[in-house]
């Protein structure tokens, strides 16, 4: 079961200019406790918040420091306009939820929760997408391991590929790191089972 | 059209919206709830605090609650509605009154997650019932409790609520079942219950579904004493005085209930209440919480409407937040950020005579509806008082 999201002690700016909908949303992030501060200015990577709720009608490029990249901290747009260009800027600051003006109190709590949560899962497949890649580039030399061994016990890739595997499982390292130290002379070759 | 509509029209007077169904699966509380409006209209009256209401009758039609909202706030001028009995209501008139700018004064218990400019809350969230009820029953009988709930989002948000405290607590959920509003077959939970023997069960089922559960919890108790009320005691936040009539005699004896305001609170202003309640409705009328706070809803919008001077809803809160107002609940003191009333918490628990006999209390505690903890005052210890 996922935890009721709680927000107290966070700090969240909001860049966008004083208005009547500005006011309301600082009342709703006040009472979902947190510490709100409000600017018509970029924000910069030294003093992030631990979240951001940016003006997509308004909103100019420099607003937000991670140009077009994965946002370190969830980002919320606040957005009166339908015009499509005003939503494709939102989409390219990583704004992954949308309160849309006028704000409306029920909106906010939702909104953040959608942005924190949708952040996260970006976070941990971006994680996972290099932890992937990086099995990728390391393809090559768990195929010159399996080669080494099947030649070595007279097997067949598929059986070498298993030698390979318990081998590292027992071991409680990656297959690569296992194939990388076998293939440098570090590592004996590990026995057939 | 769904809903009767009669206003009383008086010159000058405070005009208030009376919403409430006084038929459907909760209409003992909405009729209750519609008295102590009334109550509250007639004496406002004669002290010279003219009232002006405008009673609509949704019958318990979610479409006829918007219908009904849309005639006191647009045909018939009102700024200021009380009512609503269940959460589905109260979501669906809230963008109406946010539309209208008027203010909308909730007076039932719900299960948090909300705080709109538009709506006073003087019924309490969970941290000002569930909370302190929990605080009270782990101790005493463990953390595996079984959880019922009307399926609707009352029911869903408060049992995800138990189970979130119940996970924190180091407990288990032993189970967790849905009836339908107006479904009374309760033979399966039942079953289930006595074989994954729970510590407590909570019920947040509402009208017919849960009396009937009661009842079936008293011959489940009567065939196996270990879910005797003592043992495993059938806890909700929700029962009132006004539906015990409605279960069968005996039924629900020893089960407990939290809630802000009991018949029995011994209090000078409630035996004050109660015998000009008596004088109104008859003697054998028993002071439900819904009554009591329908009562003081109307009071306190009506007073405040008048210290402000006007019915703008800006100027009726600015008058609510600064001061604390005399009201059957205690003093009421409304949050400037949560338009949340602070509530006191008693337990009650359902005696011989159809009542419920306070068994621990607590004072007033300010509301936390997104259950921040920074509104949470360092909680004092459960006072028993018997």
């Amino acid at each position: 079961m996922r935890e009721t999201p709680n927000f107290a002690g966070w700090s969240v700016t909001v860049l966008h200019r004083e208005d009547s909908n500005t006011e309301r949303l600082l009342r709703q992030l006040r009472l979902l406790g947190l510490k709100a501060t409000m600017q018509w200015k970029p924000i910069t990577t030294s003093h992030l918040p631990d979240m951001v709720i940016v003006d997509a009608d308004q909103g100019f490029d420099d607003l937000l420091p991670w140009g077009g990249d994965l946002p370190t901290i969830p980002v919320a747009a606040l957005l009166g306009s339908e015009a499509p260009g005003r939503i494709a800027w939102a989409l390219k600051q990583g704004a992954s939820a949308i309160i849309a003006k006028p704000v409306a109190a029920s909106a906010v709590y939702p909104a953040l929760v959608m942005a924190l949560s949708i952040h996260e899962e970006r976070k941990a497949a971006a994680a996972h997408a290099v932890h992937l890649e990086e099995r990728l580039r390391l393809r090559p030399i768990v195929h010159a391991a399996v080669r080494k061994i099947a030649e070595r016990h007279q097997v067949d890739d598929d059986r070498a590929y298993g030698i390979l595997r318990r081998s590292a499982m027992s071991r409680r390292m990656p297959m690569e790191q296992l194939a990388a130290s076998i293939l440098g002379g570090v590592e004996p070759l590990p026995e057939a089972s | 059209m769904g809903f009767f509509i009669f206003g009383v029209p008086v010159r000058n007077a405070v005009k208030i919206g009376i919403l409430y169904s006084t038929t459907g699966p909760y209409a003992a509380m909405g009729r209750d709830a519609r008295d102590g409006a009334q109550l509250a209209i007639e004496e406002l009256g004669a002290a010279g605090m003219a009232v002006e209401p405008v009673f609509v009758d949704p019958h318990a039609d979610l479409g006829a609650y918007l219908d009904g909202a849309r005639h006191i706030l647009r045909d018939a001028g009102c700024r200021h509605i009380v009512g609503t009995i269940t959460s589905a209501a109260r979501k669906e008139v809230i963008p109406l009154v946010e539309k209208y700018d008027g203010l909308l004064w909730y007076m039932c218990p719900y299960e948090g997650f909300e705080a709109n400019e538009n709506v006073v809350y003087i019924g309490g969230c969970p941290n000002q019932h569930l909370l302190p009820l929990f605080d009270y029953l782990i101790p005493r009988f463990g953390s595996r409790p079984y959880l019922v709930g009307a399926n609707y989002v009352w029911g869903w948000e408060m049992n995800r609520l138990a189970r979130e405290l119940i996970t924190n607590a180091g407990g288990t959920v032993l189970g967790e079942r849905y009836l339908p509003l107006e479904e009374t077959a309760v033979e399966r939970i039942l079953s289930d219950i006595e074989q994954r023997r729970p510590s407590f069960v909570l019920n947040n089922l509402i009208g017919p579904s849960s009396y009937a559960f009661l009842e079936g919890m008293r011959r489940l108790a009567e065939r196996d004493p270990a879910f005797l009320p003592e043992n495993c005691p059938v806890v909700s936040c929700d029962l009132m005085e006004c539906e015990l009539e409605d279960i069968k005699p005996g039924a629900a004896l020893g089960q407990l209930c939290a809630a802000s305001y009991f018949d029995s609170v011994e209090t000078p202003e409630n035996s004050e209440f109660k015998s000009r309640v008596a004088a109104r409705f008859g003697a054998g009328r028993r002071v439900s919480s819904i009554f009591a706070s329908a009562y003081s809803a109307v009071k306190l919008c009506a007073e405040a409407v008048l210290a402000a001077g006007s019915d703008d809803p800006e100027a009726v809160r600015r008058e609510l937040y600064g001061a604390s107002w005399p009201s059957l609940l205690g003093p009421l003191s409304i949050d400037a950020e949560t338009n949340h009333a602070a509530l006191p918490f008693h337990l009650g628990q359902i005696n011989t005579e159809n009542g419920f006999d306070v068994i621990a209390s607590r004072p007033a505690l300010a509301a936390d509806p997104y259950l921040t903890g920074k509104r949470s005052a360092p909680s004092p210890k459960l006072r028993v008082v018997s």
